[in-house]
């Protein structure tokens, strides 16, 4: 989206050929190498730059874990779960050349030697690999074992720049579980890094929806004068998925919905579509912009939460005509569980452009279908001529994922003698209008990070500012008395009635998906 | 109407001239529900060789795989006696990403015979999908008269000036062309989109910047061109050049030139025939590190290396590309903006091409 700030001086032969700032050399050491999250995501958005043709051949890949592995055990087990994840099929030829690049160090998180002995096999590839003493952090592993892995890489000398090379932090969601840990986390992580090589991933940022959503406000003149209180009436923002809590009850069960969604993914969404145009298009310009918008989000009192604020917990149901448990029945959860599985939110942005315009949020799990999307409704027209029996808005749709594009209801009149009007839906499609499969957004995000480009990624005072507008809401869920009801919903619907009633009351209704 | 199925190969249904518009609607009507239409741009492909009515609708079939648009395919036989137009209509339609409906691009294919180039603007301005750029493939070489009322509404013209006998004549047609449209042309030469990957793949050698210093190093480059494309390997030259502020010195024959940097460093440049790709290898000597790009194998692939000459390495393998006009297209097709850098680089080829 931008050039970076610290880009080195331009390389005449790239003029013309890239838009983008251009990846750099580097070693990415990935702590928490035998997870999922590698062998599922990272490595395959690897070899998927790297197919091609955008990942610099001097890059390597150096896993870190506890497991006893060798090199070549790690590359085979890397690329059973790349030919299966993949976006694109393994090319074996590619693979060879790639799979070269891949290296494994065996180490506790917390045993000294082993950063030690990093040290000297980093240096070791940066002399037969030519990967130039950058080096790119990706911590994959949980968020309890980043205090000693940091410590370690600075006592070992690891987050020290050297001249004319980089050390950059990849820092994998949760940012914290509230405001007071996400200070704490961003203390150690400062303790060993600065601000600027401090990358905090979400992917939802990585998806070509969320990127566009900035072009279609700013890059087209229609829009710009329409978009604030005199012209919109709501804004919804959706995240429904069919999936139920699967294998990660350990974790969402300390977490639930409203930090493993809201606090990231769906504030994430509203900054992009509130903030003010940025001055221009570098990382801090737009992150300074998304900071304002989180900043100006109306806290509650306890009274305004209960008003405000549904939460909801998945029954048994069915989902596509297949029976489902109940939250509490699914394996690793508390059979009394309070985890909200669902949260619907009306808030406010106190701020010139979006005063008294509401902002609907839902995300659940185990609801009807998956779909991620934000919609701007618009003010009604005059109510003289033909709008006195209208009640259908128009409806800007952004959809962020799946089939992902942008919809437009506008009114039409309905051929014929008679004058009858109706709703009509202009429509564009990625999938239709561009035949180029989109990159996954880990790709994008990778060749960010080596490229020195943070806008995609969240920078401390956004993630702070998102946990202060969420802590309220969890310390009133979880207070000893005056608890907001958690409220029950049958797998397969579309959450509690009295998310419907949070609508209801400002005389709305949710956008059928 | 035509059926709509997963491709179309035919040029389609015939229709009157004064009814395509009609017909158009009445396909669209026919098949609602069933498909889509997609369309981001007008792609008017041109072509004077016989037969190529039916060969360019096959391209237009695998273009519109990834890039909707109303296609108007045109094929002239300016030397016919009598004067005439014909017209058909047709879809290409293919399934979308999502997998679950078909997206369709229409088709409307002409056959003009006699006087083309008389016939040709209000063919093509009369059948525009409204709001849409105009990208206008001529196939052929460029000749007089050159119509300033076409020229004024085509955003972009698509051309190969690989075949062309007289690359300074043609370009003189295209640039005046282009000035007397006063409006804002860009021309895509897909002899220089051939030269896309290749150099990609020299270009990120020198990505870090304690690489540049080798640039003021350079002294010599090989390129090895397939038989024809010498003018391809002459564009890479004058794109060099151009990007590194060289400047043409002399020539020895066709195939060895010279030229001198900015530093006063001389540059020997040797231009080889071989078997193989457009650009089959190039390799770039600065100081004692080559530089090499070279087709592997399989075809689709670079192996991309550096290292002291004589010494073995271990290539990269980076996406090659492919010479035929679908996938110059696509490329073509894919990329926006201006081409200031190909125009830079003609500049200091013209004389040589």
């Amino acid at each position: 989206m931008n050039r970076a700030t610290d880009q080195p001086e331009p390389n005449p032969l790239r003029e013309g050929l890239a838009t983008r700032a251009v990846p750099q050399p580097c070693s990415i050491v990935i702590f928490g190498a035998t997870g999922d999250l590698t062998h599922r995501k990272l490595v395959p958005a690897l070899y998927n730059v790297a197919a091609d043709g955008e990942l610099p051949p001097a890059v390597t890949i150096v896993g870190f874990a506890r497991r006893k592995k060798r090199d070549e055990e790690f590359r085979r087990d890397l690329e059973e779960a790349t030919r299966k994840f993949s976006r694109q099929p393994v090319r074996d030829e590619i693979w060879k050349t790639f799979g070269q690049s891949i290296f494994y160090h065996q180490s506790e998180f917390g045993d000294e030697s082993g950063y030690e002995q990093l040290v000297k096999r980093l240096d070791e590839i940066d002399k037969t690999h030519g990967t130039r003493g950058n080096r790119l952090f990706y911590f994959a592993a949980g968020p309890d074992q980043f205090e000693p892995i940091l410590k370690h890489l600075k006592a070992a000398g690891l987050n020290e720049t050297r001249k004319g090379s980089w050390v950059r932090v990849i820092v994998e969601k949760p940012f914290g579980t509230d405001l007071a840990s996400a200070r704490e986390l961003n203390r150690i992580i400062h303790n060993s890094f600065t601000e600027e090589q401090t990358y905090r991933i979400d992917h939802f940022l990585g998806k070509e929806t969320a990127q566009n959503i900035l072009v279609l406000r700013f890059a087209n003149a229609i829009f710009a004068p329409l978009w604030n209180t005199h012209y919109i009436d709501h804004v919804q923002i959706t995240a429904a998925e069919t999936l139920g809590v699967g294998t990660r009850a350990g974790y969402y069960e300390g977490a639930g919905a409203l930090r493993d969604m809201v606090q990231n993914h769906l504030l994430q969404l509203l900054c992009l579509t509130a903030m003010e145009p940025p001055t221009d298009l570098s990382a801090d310009s737009i992150r300074d912009e998304k900071v304002k918008a989180v900043r100006s989000l109306r806290h509650w009192s306890r009274n305004d939460i209960a008003a405000s604020v549904v939460r909801g917990q998945y029954a048994k149901g069915a989902i596509h005509g297949d029976p489902v448990l109940g939250y509490r029945q699914e394996e690793n959860v508390n059979a009394d569980s309070q985890t909200e599985t669902f949260v619907a939110l009306r808030l406010f942005i106190d701020n010139w452009r979006w005063a008294d315009v509401p902002i609907y949020m839902r995300v659940g799990k185990r609801l009807p279908k998956s779909a991620t999307e934000i919609s701007i409704h618009f003010k009604k027209a005059p109510a003289v001529l033909f709008n006195k029996d209208l009640h259908d808005l128009n409806v800007l749709v952004i959809r962020i994922q799946p089939d992902e594009g942008i919809s437009l209801r506008i009114h039409a009149k309905v051929p014929g003698t008679s004058f009858h009007i109706e709703p009509v839906k202009m429509d564009f499609h990625y999938g239709t209008s561009f035949g180029k499969a989109s990159p996954e957004a880990y790709e994008r995000l990778l060749l960010d990070a080596m490229s020195g480009d943070a806008t995609l990624f969240a920078r401390r005072d956004e993630v702070e500012q998102a946990w202060a507008f969420i802590d309220p809401i969890e310390e009133a869920w979880h207070a000893k008395k005056d608890v907001p009801e958690l409220f029950f919903y049958p797998a397969g619907s579309w959450g509690p009635e009295a998310a419907d009633d949070l609508l209801a009351r400002d005389g709305r209704a949710w956008r059928k998906l | 109407m035509p059926a709509v199925s997963e491709k179309t190969y035919s040029i389609g249904v015939p229709v009157e001239v004064a009814k395509i518009d009609h017909e158009l609607k009445k396909l669209w009507r026919e098949s609602e529900g069933a498909a889509t239409r997609a369309s981001l741009m007008n792609l008017a492909v041109y072509s004077e060789a016989p037969g190529s009515l039916n060969s360019n609708t096959q391209l237009m079939a695998r273009i519109t795989e990834d890039h909707a648009c109303r296609a108007i395919v045109i094929e002239a036989d300016c030397k016919a006696e009598e004067d005439g137009v014909d017209a058909w209509i047709s879809a290409h339609c293919h399934v979308s990403r999502a997998g679950s409906k078909q997206v369709c691009s229409e088709q409307i294919s002409f056959r003009l015979n006699g006087g083309c180039t008389s016939q040709l603007p209000n063919i093509v301005l009369s059948n525009l999908d409204s709001d849409l750029p105009l990208y206008l493939w001529w196939q052929n070489e460029f000749h007089e008269p050159m119509d300033p009322q076409l020229w004024a509404w085509v955003d972009r013209v698509i051309y190969d000036s690989q075949p062309w006998q007289d690359f300074r004549a043609q370009m003189r047609l295209v640039e005046s062309a282009q000035a007397e449209a006063k409006q804002r042309i860009i021309l895509c030469d897909l002899n220089w989109t051939r030269l896309d990957k290749v150099r990609f793949a020299l270009a990120q050698f020198f990505d870090h910047p304690a690489s540049h210093h080798r640039f003021a190093k350079i002294k010599k480059v090989r390129i090895d061109h397939a038989s024809g494309f010498r003018s391809t390997a002459l564009l890479f030259v004058g794109w060099l050049a151009a990007q590194l502020n060289w400047r043409a010195e002399k020539t020895e024959g066709r195939n060895k030139l010279q030229f001198v940097s900015s530093s006063g460093q001389r540059i020997d440049i040797e231009i080889r025939q071989c078997d193989g790709q457009p650009i089959h290898e190039l390799v770039l000597t600065a100081g004692d590190i080559e530089f090499a790009v070279t087709h592997a194998k399989c075809g689709d692939l670079l192996e991309v290396s550096r290292g002291i000459a004589g010494e073995k390495r271990v290539p990269q393998l980076m996406p090659a590309g492919k010479n035929d006009p679908v996938s110059l297209m696509s490329e073509e097709l894919m990329r926006g903006g201006p081409h200031h850098v190909y125009l830079h680089a003609v500049e200091r080829v013209r004389d040589l091409l």
